[in-house]
């Protein structure tokens, strides 16, 4: 109390804290360093010591298992800088709002609104980041399709029913086929009246969602609707979700590539249409690019369709780019694109070289006609340069009407390109040919490029020109317009070269003046044999010169990607002035106006074709249109002095059917015993000269300057390297090497200087970050780090190359637009095509478009209801396919022998092995027994994974002769029935046997008659009764079918009723056959009649020897004593009552006497016994007392006689 | 409804005449594309397919599971389905037109991809001066495919026994381990050359030619450097096979490990002029500084294995620096081409002006394919 009473009052004087003297400064001290785990163990190192080394070993291993456990095996990360967008699959079961809130979605990015949602809808939503949204139905096979596409999947569930069917299915497809992001959504929340159980629902649906997909997956809750949409706050929520969202790489994905279409054209040719409705169909699909690099010519499979070879794949302009430059500040409403050609947003769409219209629907039916006119025009307008190449390597031609078309492949056969007919100058149009003197001139160009210019600026189509391309307007460009007007002026069938053979030309000098100045030799590579001819001699020094030519500028340049631009450009220049120098006048050509644009397209493919000749590069000697020419030269030309042509003649026979022999014959011209070509390679060797960087004596030096700088402590003296002196004798060298310009030298010296000085500081770094941490890289490290500079590699590499010479090199790259030109597509692709079905090219690998037997682990469902039977047909979703195909199922037993099974197994694993695409091993699948129609079951029947393929598969299947024996001796048996000839027994001599009964035996020989009988051996004596059997085991063949499930080519309306193989069931059930099953393996109601057992008959001789216990015993058992033979019973008089009861007082006093005595005597013999126990022991001890004395008096009587044997034997004799 | 579909997209392809007929073989093998040759010596005197080329076909039936294989009855068209690689223990007489080495490069080109590790044993004649020798293929080949990942314990080509052409009698062991997938190489810089070693072989004839020909040989090499060890391999009775005959092989190795290789062998007895195995030893060493001369980090006869184990690597750059293409290598680029849809990306390196280190380099870059070996089973 009194406590309690001072403290409020009276405040207690504060701890003074020392702020100086030995306390405060050891406390500081302390401060500063902290209770460390040093400081811990000194001071209680007990704690601290090793207890157990097991334990510690124990620990140790098991921090390190946990370390490791959170390593993945790293992969090369092969993303490209601009990804695809990303797939948002909608999935969930009908009426649950799928549209309703990817239209949301669209609206909350793009603030548009869209009505139908067919087909995908691609979005820009950020500004690294687009989204390709798909609606996914209730049908298995749209399911499959879309779970192997999807990034992203935003499963849609209605929360007032609960979960559906379709929901797990889903989620199983998914599993199986790689486990895309999965984002639940709750809609229909509003249904709930009550809060505690929309709270309650909430809850049980989110952890059965987590059961499924992941412990603390995203649940998302949709609260309800406002004027038909979901609330503008929630969906902006689940967009940022969507935005941030980052997503795994899926194995199946990352190796193939894929397109999910969004745009379908027909471009088979009406009139074969209308000739023959059913003919296949030429289509474009167009999409963007996900998965790994496309090649060109591939094969792809489109699920639902089919295995399709591609005829051609251009990319195309990016129609929903991300915006480019990277900004700030959030994209503005133009940046914010929407993309859906199949929902009809976008209104005009271009191809390669088309441009479609969407016009409402009213005017469907006009619009192959309306569409003509215009697009000649839009076309005409829009800018082109970009696609260029591609178009014209696949643009085709038409010279006449009516006439085949002209694919440029055709014209670049060679020929035929040198006789064009020009529809526009009605004239067959030639090539021609430069003089010597127009060559000088061009040569000299440079100078005179301005007066071109003003001479030509009067030329309409020089200005109409300017005006298209401006900016790409080049020197290149100047010089051709010179030259074409030199051309007009002078010559009209002068010759145009191009500007490369010209300065080779000038290079070479005098000694090839007379060369002829086609530009491209090649050309007249291609030529037909008897045209080239004479010209051969020629060609072959034009062709060599320019080579060599090519080779160095290659070299120089380093990268060939602007080199061919520029050639691209001035090729396109040239087709028009080769326009101009065909045309007779200028004039005429002006007056047309417009016409020029009509042949834009041919000049311009002729003008590719010849760039292309125009750039004899390395690639074009290995991969140019060589290949299919006919060459006439028989000799192998050296180009360059560095590569030899090898040219596949079709005309000699003898070249194609040359030694094949990968050896490569010496060079004649080197002489190796000339000083000078020793000289050339001296380098080579590690006695030859060093470059700079790795010369030991440069390396010494480097660090002297570098290390050179130290202060010797001791003395004080300072150690200088000696950089600049160093430095300075070099500039000396270099100014003493070249005087003459040494002003020159001066001011690049610094530069020099710089240079030096970075890349010296660039290898320190390197050195620096080599030995740094080194020692606690590992293997792990290493291992990432190199995975991550090859992905630094892969992504520089091509970097700075145009697309168009990338996707040669790389194939086309993910996140590009393309278009897959498909040729022989099924009529009722087109026909029957529905938006609402996703289409999908999934690419295939390098034998993935094979068939053959696959081998696989599987296992019935968990929640199929049925077991799975052999030869059943079964639809299989496995890589991009669907297919139906008949399993076999199989177990493998102790000794790798695969045994047939003939139904899978209730809950384990089983193998199946199957007729099928050749699939890679680990890939998964799942089966299922129908897709057609919607089932309230479980559909999904099994799932498994790919182990082996093969050609051949080696299941077997136990069959079990019978046969019986007819005739026994000792142990030996003659069996009949397992066989029919002598030959069949011949077959199995020597092969084991057995008894039902267990008796095991062997075949010995066959017996003549009866056929098929054989002697046999057994370890016992056979009855006749036993059955015979021998055990083998027979190859089973798989059935070889393999049924693509195609879905999308059935009506629209009917895509999800595809049916296929029907099982054996479903027939039978189907024809209304009933199985007549064999009448001996029906059950019938077992009647048992009850058994009688004979009594036991002992001989009598017997029962007299046996003993009395084991004797039959006679006696019966004791009746009832029959009446007369019962006594009476008594009835006492009142008297004899008295005696009676008296009696039996007297009795009773008697008997408790008697008791009492009894005890007493009993008490008493106890004490007496004990006490004579006592005696007796007393007794014993006394005696064993005496005993021992005895015995000690008679050893001592032994001792003493032993001792005294041993010692007084010489006295006592 | 349902038409057509049953089939697969893949088409086979078709080539004209016999010439890198290994080749198309091999790609189409790895490939699993289809391929017809026509015309195969229609019209020479001799018409249809050689002993060699069916003894290399049988070859390849038995390391292959499935495959058809139809030629027609002139053996003109030759029609291959490939199977799948199934690899274990094979055994091969080889035809004795062409040597080992042959076949040998083919087995090269399949042994990773295969269900199980393979063993093949060879016999034939293990040098002949057409095709490379086992030994150069020991020496530079299966270093090459270690830097592409491709070793462990069990891979490894021994010469067990060594027959010369004509009469042939050797025996060549190869064993090679199984890979799923092959690693992407970055082989731009030979470096140096550090040493050079070789083997003198000499099979029924006098012990001595081998040191004739290391004599010589060192002459003119020693020029350069001054490690060289040259083995002399004499062997004798069942392990000479069964004509007489005497060779070189070269090898220069340089420190990132590269080889370079030159070799030649006497001509087979009763055809063409003898030589001295003195003018064999220096004409192979100078063979040798052509080969330098060349240069790469791969020599001249395995450009193709190279470019082969490039293509079918995965989805990754890889970069070889290689000496001037060998007509052989650039059809193999084509045929590349043709199978896999693979284009390489080659630039000339041209040496500066004051460097001492032979010709024009080429160096050849491309994107794998990334291919998998879908044989291989998992368990």
């Amino acid at each position: 109390d009194d406590f309690m009473e001072r403290t409020p009052f009276k405040e207690q004087k504060r701890h003074q804290q020392k702020h100086s003297g030995p306390k405060a400064e050891r406390k500081k001290l302390k401060k500063q360093e902290g209770s460390t785990e040093e400081d811990g163990r000194k001071r209680n190192p007990k704690a601290f010591s090793v207890q157990s080394a097991v334990r510690m070993a124990k620990t140790f291993h098991r921090s390190q298992d946990i370390k490791t456990k959170k390593h993945h095996i790293p992969h090369v990360d092969r993303t490209p800088l601009e990804p695809p967008p990303i797939v948002i699959v909608v999935v969930g079961p009908p009426k649950v709002g799928k549209s309703t809130l990817i239209r949301c979605l669209i609206k909350n990015f793009t603030r548009q609104k869209l009505g139908d949602i067919c087909g995908p809808v691609t979005i820009v939503s950020g500004k690294k980041r687009r989204l390709t949204f798909m609606e996914c139905n209730n049908d298995i096979n749209t399911m499959i399709d879309l779970a192997k596409v999807a990034d992203l999947v935003l499963m849609l569930i209605d929360a007032s029913f609960g979960f559906e069917m379709e929901t797990f299915e889903f989620l199983n497809i998914c599993q199986v086929h790689g486990f895309p992001r999965i984002m639940g959504v709750l809609t229909h929340l509003d249904s709930f009246k009550n809060n505690k159980t929309l709270r309650k629902t909430k809850k049980n649906l989110k952890h059965r969602f987590w059961t499924e997909v992941y412990q603390g997956a995203k649940l998302f809750y949709l609260s309800g609707m406002v004027y038909g949409e979901y609330q503008i706050q929630e969906v902006k929520n689940l967009g940022r979700f969507i935005s941030v969202m980052k997503f795994r790489p899926l194995v199946w994905q990352t190796s193939h590539p894929y397109v999910l279409v969004d745009r379908m054209e027909d471009l088979t040719d009406p009139e074969r249409v209308r000739t023959d409705p059913k003919c296949d169909r030429t289509v474009s699909l167009y999409g963007y690019l996900r998965g790994t690099h496309l090649k060109n010519k591939g094969q792809v499979h489109i699920p639902g369709v089919g295995d399709f070879q591609v005829a051609d794949v251009n990319f195309l302009p990016d129609p929903c780019a991300l915006p480019e430059a990277q900004k700030k500040r959030a994209l503005n409403e133009k940046e914010r694109l929407l993309y859906a050609p199949m929902a009809g947003v976008g209104g005009v769409v271009y191809d390669k070289d088309a441009v479609y219209i969407d016009l409402p629907a009213s005017h469907v039916n006009q619009q192959q006609e309306e569409v003509r006119p215009t697009t000649e025009l839009v076309q005409s307008l829009i800018d082109t340069h970009a696609t260029l190449d591609a178009k014209m390597a696949a643009s085709k031609v038409s010279l006449f009407s009516g006439s085949a078309t002209l694919d440029s492949t055709d014209v670049e056969e060679g020929p035929r390109e040198e006789c064009v007919w020009d529809p526009n100058t009605q004239r067959k149009r030639r090539k021609v040919v430069f003089t010597e003197k127009e060559e000088e001139d061009v040569s000299g160009s440079s100078d005179d490029d301005e007066d071109g210019d003003v001479d030509s600026e009067d030329g309409d189509q020089e200005e109409q020109e300017e005006d298209e391309d401006e900016d790409n307007l080049s020197t290149f460009l100047k010089d051709a317009r010179a030259e074409s007007d030199e051309t007009e002026k002078t010559v009209t069938d002068a010759p145009p070269a191009k500007k490369q053979k010209v300065e080779g030309g000038k290079k070479r000098g005098e000694e090839s003046a007379e060369v002829p100045a086609f530009a491209d030799s090649e050309d007249d590579l291609e030529m037909s044999e008897e045209e080239s001819e004479e010209e051969g001699e020629n060609v072959r020094a034009g062709d060599s010169g320019h080579c060599s030519e090519e080779d160095e500028e290659e070299s120089g340049d380093d990268d060939d990607g602007e080199e061919e631009e520029d050639d691209k450009e001035e090729s396109e220049d040239e087709s028009m002035e080769e326009d101009d120098a065909a045309g007779a006048t200028m004039k005429k050509q002006t007056a047309r106006g417009l016409r020029w644009k009509e042949g834009l397209q041919q000049k311009a493919s002729e003008a590719f074709l010849r760039q292309q000749k125009a750039a004899p590069n390395l690639r074009k000697l290995v991969y140019g249109s060589v290949v299919e020419a006919d060459d006439s030269d028989d000799e192998e030309q050296e180009l360059g002095g560095l590569f030899r042509v090898s040219r596949p003649q079709n005309s000699k026979k003898s070249q194609a059917n040359g030694v094949d022999s990968s050896r490569f014959d010496p060079d004649a011209s080197h002489n190796w015993d000339l000083e000078e070509m020793l000289n050339s390679i001296r380098d080579c060797f590690v006695t030859g000269k060093w470059e700079e960087d790795q010369d030991a004596a440069t390396l010494l030096k480097e660090d002297e300057e570098l290390y050179g700088d130290f202060e010797d402590l001791e003395t004080g003296k300072v150690h200088k390297g000696q950089t600049g002196e160093q430095d300075q004798a070099e500039n000396d060298e270099d100014d003493a090497d070249d005087d003459d310009n040494e002003s020159l030298v001066k001011v690049d010296d610094d530069e020099v200087q710089k240079k030096k000085r970075l890349e010296k500081k660039q290898r320190l770094k390197e050195r620096f970050n080599a030995e740094y941490d080194d020692e606690d890289a590992t293997y792990f490290d290493d291992l990432k780090e190199e995975m991550q500079k090859q992905a630094e590699l892969n992504r520089a590499e091509f970097a700075d190359v145009d697309d168009e010479t990338r996707v040669q090199y790389e194939g086309f790259r993910p996140g590009m637009y393309v278009r897959l030109e498909i040729s022989s597509l099924p009529c009722e692709f087109v026909t029957n095509f529905d938006p609402h079905y996703p289409i999908i090219l999934g690419g295939l690998g390098a034998s993935e478009g094979n068939v053959g037997y696959l081998q696989m682990r599987l296992k019935k469902h968990r929640w199929y209801h049925r077991i799975l039977k052999t030869r059943d047909p079964l639809i299989l979703s496995l890589g991009w396919r669907r297919f139906q195909t008949i399993p076999l199922y199989h177990i493998e037993d102790h000794n790798g022998r695969h045994r047939l099974l003939k139904y899978t197994p209730q809950h384990m694993h089983c193998g199946a092995s199957i007729w099928g695409p050749v699939t890679p091993q680990g890939t998964g699948f799942l089966a299922v027994q129908s897709v057609a129609g919607t089932k309230a079951n479980f559909r999904i029947a099994a799932t498994g994974v790919i182990l082996d393929l093969d050609k051949s598969v080696t299941i077997v299947k136990k069959l079990k002769l019978i046969g019986y024996p007819y005739k026994i001796f000792k142990n030996t048996s003659f069996i009949k029935g397992m066989f029919n000839t002598v030959l069949e027994v011949a077959k199995f001599e020597g092969a084991s046997v057995r008894t039902v009964s267990g008796v095991r035996g062997q075949i010995k020989k066959a017996l003549s008659t009866p056929p098929g009988a054989y002697r046999a051996t057994f370890e016992d004596r056979l009855l006749m009764s036993d059955v015979v059997f021998l055990r083998s085991w027979y190859p089973v063949s798989v059935p070889q079918l393999y049924n693509p499930v195609t879905s999308l080519l059935l009506p629209a309306g009917q895509k999800d009723s595809w049916a296929g193989m029907r099982t054996l069931g479903q027939l039978k059930h189907d024809l209304g056959i009933r199985n007549k099953p064999n009448t001996d393996s029906l059950y019938k109601p077992v009647v048992r009649a009850p058994r009688h057992f004979n009594r036991l008959h002992i001989p009598k001789e017997l029962q007299k020897a046996l003993p009395f216990k084991s004797k039959p015993k006679q006696q019966q058992p004791k009746g009832k004593t029959p009446r007369d033979l019962q006594r009476p019973s008594v009835i006492r008089e009142p008297h004899e009552k008295k005696v009676a009861a008296l009696l039996l007082a007297l009795s009773t006093v008697h008997n408790h006497k008697r008791k009492k005595a009894h005890t007493a005597q009993h008490a008493k013999h106890k004490e007496f016994l004990q006490q004579k126990e006592k005696l007796e022991e007393a007794k014993l001890k006394r005696q064993k007392e005496a005993r021992k004395k005895l015995y000690r008096i008679q050893g001592q009587v032994d001792q003493k006689k032993s001792r005294s044997s041993l010692k007084g034997a010489p006295q006592d004799d | 409804v349902c038409r057509n579909n049953n089939n697969m997209a893949s088409h086979g392809l078709a080539y004209d005449g016999c010439n890198f007929f290994r080749q198309r073989l091999v790609l189409s093998t790895l490939s699993g594309k289809r391929v017809k040759i026509k015309n195969i010596r229609s019209k020479d005197d001799n018409p249809g397919l050689r002993d060699f080329e069916a003894s290399l076909i049988r070859l390849l039936d038995k390391v292959t599971n499935g495959s058809i294989i139809e030629i027609n009855q002139t053996g003109t068209v030759l029609f291959y389905q490939p199977g799948l690689l199934y690899g274990g223990s094979v055994e091969h007489d080889c035809n004795l037109q062409r040597s080992v080495g042959y076949y040998l490069e083919a087995l090269l080109m399949l042994a990773p991809f295969m269900k199980t590790s393979l063993k093949a044993t060879l016999r034939g004649v293990t040098n002949d001066p057409r095709d490379p020798t086992v030994d150069m293929l020991k020496s530079t080949a299966l270093p090459l495919m270690k830097k592409f990942g491709i070793d462990g314990e069990g891979f490894d080509l021994k010469v067990v026994k060594r027959g010369m052409a004509p009469g042939g009698g050797g025996e060549v062991v190869f064993t090679c381990p199984v890979r799923r997938t092959i690693r992407p190489v970055q082989l731009t810089d030979p470096a140096k050359i550090k040493r050079i070693r070789g083997v003198a072989y000499s099979v029924r004839v006098s012990p001595q030619m081998a040191n004739r020909i290391v004599e010589s040989a060192r002459g003119v090499l020693n020029q350069f450097i001054p490690d060289i060890y040259i083995y002399t391999d004499h062997m004798k009775g069942a392990n000479s096979g069964k004509s007489p005959g005497f060779g070189l092989t070269l090898v220069a190795e340089t420190l990132n490990g590269s080889f370079l290789s030159a070799e030649m062998s006497s001509m087979p007895q009763g055809q063409g002029d003898p030589k001295l195995p003195e003018d064999l030893g220096r004409d192979c060493a100078k063979l040798l500084l052509e080969e330098v001369h060349r240069g790469g980090c791969v020599d001249s006869s395995n450009q193709s294995l190279a470019l082969l184990l490039m293509t079918l690597g995965q989805q990754d750059v890889s970069k070889v620096l290689l000496g001037p293409l060998s007509p052989y290598t650039i059809e193999f680029l084509r045929h590349i081409r043709d199978f896999f849809q693979l284009m390489f990306k080659i630039e000339v390196q041209k040496p500066s002006e004051d460097e001492r280190k032979g010709g024009d380099k080429v160096l050849m870059t491309c994107v794998g394919v990334g291919y998998s070996n879908i044989n291989k089973t998992i368990k």
